[in-house]
């Protein structure tokens, strides 16, 4: 093995691939060098680390913990095992967590989003203002929006199709929910103008229904499959 | 207190050379000390629709890099002497400068002019950092069409970015029996989606066009564009000026102008 450790990422976190040939004392110093390297890169990042290419003691794994808090800030949230099922189950337990969190905090963020002008958020956001044509607005959570929704709109980022968009004004060019994109009717400018000026804007909500982006007027209903 | 003023508008065609040499006559015409300056380097072309390119002896990069005086490239206008236009260099490109060193200059001319009118380039290259660099205000410029809206609206957003605190729009060549027909976007429509203070509405007027091609601005005349580019200036040195009803004096004037015809 040309590297002792090589460190991977995946969804969840790290995964430590170590060398099986190693002293085990050697190794951690491999380990401790290399969390050290990348220690700016990392910061505060909370994610789950697996083990792979070597078998560990629970002593061992602890001593490899231990190294890692010690050269970085990052917190380890859980070990994955490599037992599938039980990587399978804690899998999707991050999974969830992950995604109620986005789903359950949210920033708020004043003023209006210009062409050009991409907001990305880790959390859920409400915006106090417009989001203009040719800006962007992507959250791994729900994008709530008190003003118009003139451009394109990016929730559940991370894949969660629970998410939803709402907008007191909603003439989004794309919605994005998950992994479903609906994008608006193809019609000039003029034309949409002049419907809107028709109807009253009212508050609507965009979520996914059947692998379709649906659009409706929000009622007390609209928020019970969420 | 003098104050550096950018007229900008991300697309190109829009209006910002017109409107800059018609904003510094007209500001010139309420007795303010006004100096323009070309920072389309390599497109220059403010000094031909003032009517003054055969007055040019050294320009906006000669002064940068030092090759000569300030007042050695200042060109002052035919008619109004309180009226001075820095051009720019035609055989040069954007990068001949730095926004440090455009700071640097605009703040020189601060000491003797009331107003620094800075006609900023298409685009939002290095041309536009090298306008916006010393500018306290800014004039965006956008036509109803939605092409120049969203260039103006990303425009909006960067100077938003810059810090330039206020900005003020104006909607240039509006059709109002197009309007009128419902094949042009009101005002208000395009108000609406830029959202920031509206500081004028000129009407497409083709004597624009015939005054350009004189190198005479036409702010002042009797024009409907020349009006309502007065009516700018006097709301630039901050008086409260109505708005023009383009459609009803529209109709007077082609009644007016069918008479002595």
């Amino acid at each position: 093995m040309s590297q002792p450790v090589i460190m991977k990422s995946n969804k969840y976190g790290l995964n430590l691939i170590l060398d099986p040939s190693l002293p085990f004392s050697e190794l951690l110093g491999c380990i401790a060098d290399k969390f050290s390297e990348s220690e700016k890169f990392f910061k505060n990042a909370r994610m789950a680390v697996s083990f792979d290419g070597r078998e560990l003691s629970r002593e061992e794994e602890y001593q490899i913990l231990d190294t890692i808090s010690q050269k970085t800030s990052i917190h380890v949230v859980c070990i994955i095992d490599n037992d599938e099922i039980r990587e399978q189950y804690t899998k999707q337990r991050v999974e969830r967590k992950l995604e109620e969190e986005a789903g359950n905090t949210g920033k708020f963020y004043k003023g209006t989003l210009r062409s050009g002008q991409v907001l990305e958020c880790e959390t859920s956001i409400i915006i106090i203002g417009d989001v203009n044509p040719g800006a962007k607005i992507i959250s791994t959570g729900n994008i709530v929006i008190l003003g118009a929704l003139k451009g394109t709109a990016y929730a559940g980022a991370s894949g969660n199709e629970n998410c939803f968009v709402v907008a007191l004004d909603m003439n989004p060019v794309q919605i994005k929910i998950g992994g479903i994109i609906g994008r608006s009717a193809d019609k000039g400018i003029l034309a949409s103008i002049r419907e809107r000026r028709k109807t009253a804007a009212e508050p609507r909500a965009a979520t996914v229904s059947d692998g379709h982006i649906l659009i409706e007027p929000i009622t007390k209903n609209t928020f019970n499959n969420i | 207190m003098s104050e550096v003023i950018v007229i900008t508008s991300g697309k190109g065609g829009v209006g910002k050379t017109t409107t800059t040499a018609n904003v510094g006559t007209g500001l010139a015409q309420l007795n303010k000390k006004v100096v323009l300056i070309d920072t389309d380097i390599g497109l220059r072309n403010l000094d031909v629709v003032m009517g003054l390119e055969n007055r040019i002896v050294y320009n906006l990069v000669d002064v940068i890099e030092g090759s000569c005086r300030m007042k050695q490239a200042l060109i002052k206008d035919k008619k109004y002497p309180n009226l001075s236009l820095l051009p720019s260099a035609q055989t040069r490109d954007k990068s001949s400068v730095t926004p440090e060193q455009m700071k640097k200059l605009t703040d020189e001319l601060r000491e003797e002019f009331d107003y620094i009118l800075l006609d900023c380039p298409a685009g939002i290259e290095q041309g536009f950092q090298n306008a916006i660099a010393g500018a306290d205000r800014a004039v965006v410029v956008t036509t109803p069409e939605v092409s120049a809206i969203r260039d103006a609206d990303r425009i909006i957003g960067l100077l938003e970015a810059n810090e330039i605190k206020q900005t003020q729009l104006i909607v240039n060549r509006l059709r109002m029996d197009m309007v009128k027909r419902g094949d042009m976007m009101t005002v208000e429509d395009v108000c609406e989606i830029l959202a920031i203070n509206l500081i004028g509405v000129v009407p497409d007027d083709e004597q624009i066009v015939i005054s350009t091609n004189q190198g005479e601005p036409l702010v002042g005349s009797d024009a409907l564009a020349g009006k309502a580019f007065a009516n700018i200036c006097r709301r630039i040195v901050g008086e409260e000026v109505p708005f023009l009803d383009l459609q009803k004096k529209a109709s007077v004037f082609a009644k007016l102008a069918g008479l002595f015809k």
